[in-house]
């Protein structure tokens, strides 16, 4: 074989291979299709031999179920609990420690800091996106005219990827010749340093009065600015189907009975959109705990503490210092913050929620 | 099932699960073990290596060129973003327990290679007496250049070899400096001061564009007659440290200085576009800057950094070396082989040109190419001077870690947040207790 590159051979051999079993597959479908057709008629007949109702409908439903739970398993528990386990070593060393890598974690001022960093970025982002969707999709819900684009317009964000519009904003908000700074001079605003603003916002509102450490920094906003933006489209969307889904009747009727706008709002459509409401602040608060694409996106490393969530701390973790167990246990640590939060929002919050 | 209890469940299954084994070497838990890895690749030499562009091109070239003169495997390749990604996707590798047969990097990243049991010792390659180095060849090396490779911490053994060799070095705008009416760029940090007071004054422009990187901050402690770590302990808190951060702090305060954005090139870009007057970089930029002010070609220079102390000048030798991990011996030989070649005169004196990197051999520097080089234009030779003078930032394992506290330090300082002495003083801190864990 002198000469014969043994890698354009197997490449060669796997595309034959590949086209012979889309040839074989469209021969065969047919085949296949009423293969398929006995084996859930045998599943059937199957299930109606089980005797007891209770047992029969349970069969059933763990049989529709299970291809949903196989896939769910495979790359959702299997990690999870891989996860776990690894994070009782210390991967470095190969040698069991315990709780050890929690306790670590309990124990360290940096871990504490990226938690406050995912709270100030979850209490900043949440009630902002869900407040600013609901009036957009409101006005959208509205709008005589125009709101099929209106609403192509505003989702629009949610659909570039995140990478390549955190990209962007960071040119607009170079720190001397960014497009932001350059409209500020031209104004007679003072430029600021934005992403690399590591001062709290209250800081610089107050002109030092308050501690430049006290609140969420500058470049913190920014990236709450950011995610707010980019997330707002989904949210809009989702509102305005439930929006869409409130009976014209329930507000023409409050109208008549001498209802005005802001009580219709408040007595009718409210409470008839907090599935929708809640469902939203469920998602939302599972996606701030889990933010890192804009925060890497937009401030590129770990450098600054004040801009460090905890997905990104995991991030550094495992990536630069090589600790896998402890990146682990704090992983496993969001992990266990984001399930009680949930439960937390299902048990109280849940219980307000009004369904038709 | 409710969400409590499912997750009850999986770390019950987790506890289980767990007293099956060590998930890192299946060996049984509570002792190290040695770790057995395989190549990625069984069918070439993969060289995991950070150039783009032009010089990824030209490295590829050269790795063409050994394999059509040696046989066996090829050597192949592959470009993986920079050395930071390339020590992501190692210690990921690691983990896996497959490895290139080479790669570059930090020397602080090769200690925690090492660590892992990946990297391997170069010394019975070079001391071989068929494929070794000859005593001749060791004395052509620049002495500063081979030191980088041998880790006190690893009993002296020798685990990476020097493959790409830059310096910290000044770029100055002539252009931006004589429209504030300097004639020279400073020598001395308060020469550098009194100019980026007098830019401002005179032009209402920012001296420095400020990349805060820890190479910089390491040079400029250098600079100034310092040491960043004494064994595992690091001396941020000693004079020369917190004098760097008490000037990036008056640079700040005084708007002489602005802080760029991280990962991105901002400063050569404002200094090509005569927008301030300085900013420090690797001396390997200088194709690029050269490529941007095409148009001037006379309107900027290099120099060393500024110093305190110009009798004793200093600043930081950086760049990465090249490694060898465990693979096969095959694999391994002709890895060294690569090495070797790679950093045979001739090829070091075409890669330096091709580069911008610095000749690591004196032969290569005397190379007729490298001299004419060195006459094309009169800063061309400016990095090449400063190489008896650089110095090689600490490999320590932990050090990777200490060099983004550094970055942190400097940006606080440059955000107003911190003062200088509390930057320097919590840095030490902070440094202390993560290389105290990584010994």
């Amino acid at each position: 074989m002198d000469g014969v590159d043994l890698r354009s051979v197997s490449a060669w051999t796997t595309g034959y291979a590949l086209l012979a079993a889309v040839l074989v597959g469209l021969v065969a479908h047919k085949a296949l299709l009423r293969l398929a057709d006995r084996l859930l008629e045998a599943i059937d007949s199957a299930i109606e031999r089980i005797r007891a109702p209770r047992t029969r409908s349970a069969v059933a439903a763990f049989l529709l179920l299970s291809p949903a739970l196989a896939i769910l398993g495979l790359f959702g528990v299997v990690p999870l609990v891989y996860a776990v386990r690894i994070s009782l070593f210390d991967t470095r060393r190969d040698i069991f420690v315990g709780a050890g890598n929690y306790a670590r974690a309990w124990g360290d001022p940096e871990f504490w800091r990226s938690l406050s960093v995912t709270l100030y970025y979850a209490l900043g982002t949440i009630p902002l996106t869900l407040a600013i969707s609901f009036c957009v999709a409101w006005l959208l819900h509205r709008a005589a005219r125009g709101r099929g684009f209106l609403r192509t317009a505003y989702f629009l964000p949610y659909v570039t990827s995140a990478v390549a519009a955190a990209t962007v904003w960071r040119v607009l908000l170079r720190p001397r010749s960014g497009f932001v700074n350059v409209m500020l001079d031209a104004i007679g605003l003072p430029m600021q340093d934005w992403l690399l603003e590591q001062r709290g916002v209250l800081h610089i509102l107050t002109q030092g009065w308050i501690p430049p450490g006290v609140g969420p920094s500058l470049a913190l906003c920014c990236i709450m600015a950011f995610d707010i933006w980019h997330a707002s489209g989904f949210t809009i969307v989702i509102f305005l189907a439930g929006l869409t889904a409130i009976p014209r009747e329930l507000m023409e009727a409050a109208v008549l009975d001498g209802a005005g706008p802001l009580q219709v709002l408040r007595r009718v459509v409210l409470p008839l959109l907090s599935p929708t409401i809640f469902f939203l602040a469920v998602v939302s608060g599972i996606r701030a705990f889990q933010s890192f694409n804009s925060f890497y996106a937009l401030t590129n490393t770990s450098r600054g503490a004040d801009t460090q969530n905890l997905v990104i701390y995991i991030f550094a973790q495992l990536y630069e210092s090589q600790r896998y167990g402890y990146g682990a246990a704090v992983a496993t640590l969001l992990c266990a913050a984001i399930v009680a939060l949930t439960i937390i929002q299902w048990r109280y919050v849940g219980r307000r929620v009004h369904y038709e | 099932m409710t969400p409590l209890r499912g997750f009850i469940c999986i770390a019950a299954l987790t506890g289980i699960l767990a007293g099956c084994g060590n998930p890192a070497s299946e060996s049984g838990r509570g002792g190290a073990s040695p770790r057995v890895f395989k190549p990625i690749d069984e069918t070439a030499v993969l060289f995991w290596d950070r150039q783009t562009l032009e010089t990824a091109d030209l490295i590829t070239r050269i790795a063409g060129e050994y394999n059509a003169q040696h046989g066996g495997l090829p050597v192949k390749v592959e470009h993986l973003g920079d050395y930071s990604d390339i020590n992501r996707k190692l210690s990921v590798s690691i983990q896996a327990r497959e490895l290139p047969a080479m790669a570059v990097g930090y020397d602080s990243m090769t200690a925690e290679y090492v660590q892992a049991g990946a990297a391997v010792p170069l010394d019975e390659y070079m001391n071989d007496a068929e494929v070794g180095l000859t005593n001749e060849d060791r004395a052509d090396f620049f002495p500063g250049v081979l030191a980088t490779s041998t880790n006190p911490a690893f009993g002296g053994k020798t685990y990476s070899f020097p493959f790409t060799k830059s310096v910290l070095v000044m770029y100055f705008n002539k252009k931006v400096l004589r429209a504030a009416g300097i004639e020279a760029p400073p020598k001395t940090w308060d020469e550098f001061l009194a100019q980026c007071r007098l830019i401002k004054d005179k032009t209402g422009q920012f001296g420095y564009a400020v990349d805060v990187d820890c190479s910089t901050i390491d040079g400029m402690i250098y600079s100034r007659g310092g040491e960043l770590v004494r064994g595992a302990e690091s001396l941020f808190d000693q004079p020369a440290s917190v004098a760097v951060f008490e000037y990036l702090e008056t640079l700040a305060k005084e708007k002489l200085a602005f802080q760029i954005q991280p990962g991105t090139f901002d400063d050569r870009d404002e200094f090509t576009q005569g927008r301030v007057a300085f900013f420090f970089r690797t001396s390997s930029l200088r194709p690029y800057v050269a490529a941007m002010m095409a148009q001037d070609p006379d309107g900027w220079g290099i120099a060393m950094i500024p110093q305190a102390h110009l009798e004793a000048p200093a600043t930081v030798l950086y760049g990465g070396n090249i490694g060898i991990f465990q693979t096969t011996p095959e694999q391994q030989r002709i890895a060294w082989g690569f090495i070797k070649y790679f950093t045979s005169p001739e090829v070091s004196a075409r890669w330096a040109l091709g580069s911008g990197y610095l000749p690591l051999r004196k032969s290569a520097a005397d190379h007729p190419d490298m001299q004419a080089f060195f006459k094309q234009w009169e800063y061309n030779r400016a990095a090449f001077d400063c190489l008896p003078h650089a110095r090689p930032e600490p490999n320590l394992a932990g050090w990777q870690e200490v060099r983004t506290l550094v970055e942190r330090a400097g940006s606080q300082v440059m955000s107003g947040l911190k003062t200088g002495r509390q930057a320097a003083m919590d840095l030490k801190q902070e440094a202390d207790r993560v290389l105290a864990a990584a010994q």
